[in-house]
């Protein structure tokens, strides 16, 4: 900010621009630090999160979760090599906020992480009780949960959730 | 479909069509049939079509480390903290994901949890989990403005040391329990991805 004003000044000085100029461009650098205060600083570093861009499933059988995902969830085949893995898309577009599922054939003894990510709940938009119960009956899939949020085993029987924003909504408890 | 054939059958008797278009007529006609009865087969059902990741329930020993990880490698808040779990929304209370989504699409959310191995179950508990034998091993983050060579020093900056280069958009590192990690941008698609 010193260096800025100082080049300010020497404008001013040097009759580059007027007094009214000179008090107009140090005006809005006044605004511009106050606008970029700890308040509303960037992180320092790091990131800002934006969303998910995909998840990797690892099953004994990648086809088996393809036509699962992509029949029961409305999800699409956008990649599939046919031997070990396929890249399944949905929401919006590709490159404009759409996410996708990595379903591949687990990797021979890779290492078993401390951590397990028990199910993965999806959004489901202009939610209808009705019409997910049914939905899900009609597919032979047992639901457990409370209306608005569904849970369901996939062919692996990992755990997958479905619910509408009311239900499933970080802020709700907090 | 029967109808179809026995009128088309009709005018090529009649000669109103030659052969040619007899044949081609009713094999347009039954690989259509065909096609439209194998999609209406597989085509998902409306009420189910998932359009983004609500949330992921990450279970672990200790989730407040796990959080803690997250916050500082990642700049996720932590919200409704309880003694065995907390809530990390990618961003702030009535912010919309990419700006551009509909009003019933909530932020998603990282959950880190750790169980309760002397819980008692409510009388109306779901049953509990079946083992399952698949899992997810790594989770991609998209990053506002990705660029890798600022990613990769934002990473080691952290202290961060097992940085891998994930294809051509994304960098990898593992989280505290083993969890794949990958940092990249809207550029990385089910198209681009390998």
């Amino acid at each position: 900010m010193e260096r800025h004003i100082d080049a300010l000044i020497k404008d001013l000085e040097s009759g580059k621009i007027n007094r009214r100029e000179f008090c107009e461009a140090v005006a809005i650098a006044a605004a511009m630090f106050a606008a970029s205060g700890p308040a509303n600083a960037a992180a320092p570093r790091g990131f800002k999160v934006i969303g998910i861009n995909h998840l990797t499933y690892d099953c004994a059988d990648y086809r088996k979760a393809r036509d699962f995902y992509t029949s029961v969830f409305g999800m699409q085949t956008l990649k599939d090599d046919g031997r070990t893995h396929a890249n399944l898309g949905f929401g919006p577009a590709q490159g404009q906020g759409g996410s996708f599922l990595t379903v591949r054939n687990a990797p021979a003894n890779a290492p078993k992480p401390g951590a397990t990510i028990d199910h993965v709940c999806y959004t489901i938009p202009n939610w209808d009780e009705g019409k997910v119960v049914a939905a899900l009956n009609a597919r032979n899939l047992p639901q457990t949960g409370r209306p608005g949020s569904w849970h369901v085993y996939d062919p692996f029987d990992f755990d997958v959730q479905i619910g509408n924003s009311v239900e499933e909504n970080a802020f709700r408890r907090g | 479909m029967q109808g179809f054939v026995a009128s088309k059958l009709d005018e090529f008797e009649k000669g109103k069509i030659s052969r040619r278009m007899l044949l081609e007529s009713l094999t347009v006609a039954a690989t259509t049939t065909y096609a439209t009865g194998a999609m209406a087969a597989a085509a998902p059902d409306p009420a189910l079509k998932v359009s983004i990741v609500n949330h992921v329930s990450y279970i672990c020993p200790d989730f407040k480390r796990a959080a803690d990880w997250y916050t500082r490698v990642l700049n996720l808040e932590q919200i409704g903290e309880t003694n065995r779990d907390v809530n990390m929304p990618f961003g702030k209370q009535g912010e919309k994901p990419y700006g551009v989504t509909a009003n019933d699409i909530p932020l998603t959310f990282l959950l880190t949890r750790t169980r309760d191995p002397n819980a008692v179950p409510a009388p109306n508990a779901a049953p509990p989990h079946r083992p399952g034998t698949a899992f997810i091993s790594s989770v991609a983050y998209t990053v506002a403005d990705y660029d890798r060579a600022r990613a990769t020093a934002d990473l080691r900056a952290l202290g961060l040391t097992d940085i891998r280069n994930d294809g051509p958009n994304s960098i990898a590192v593992t989280d505290p329990y083993g969890i794949g990690v990958k940092i990249t941008g809207l550029s990385n698609t089910a198209l681009t991805d390998v």
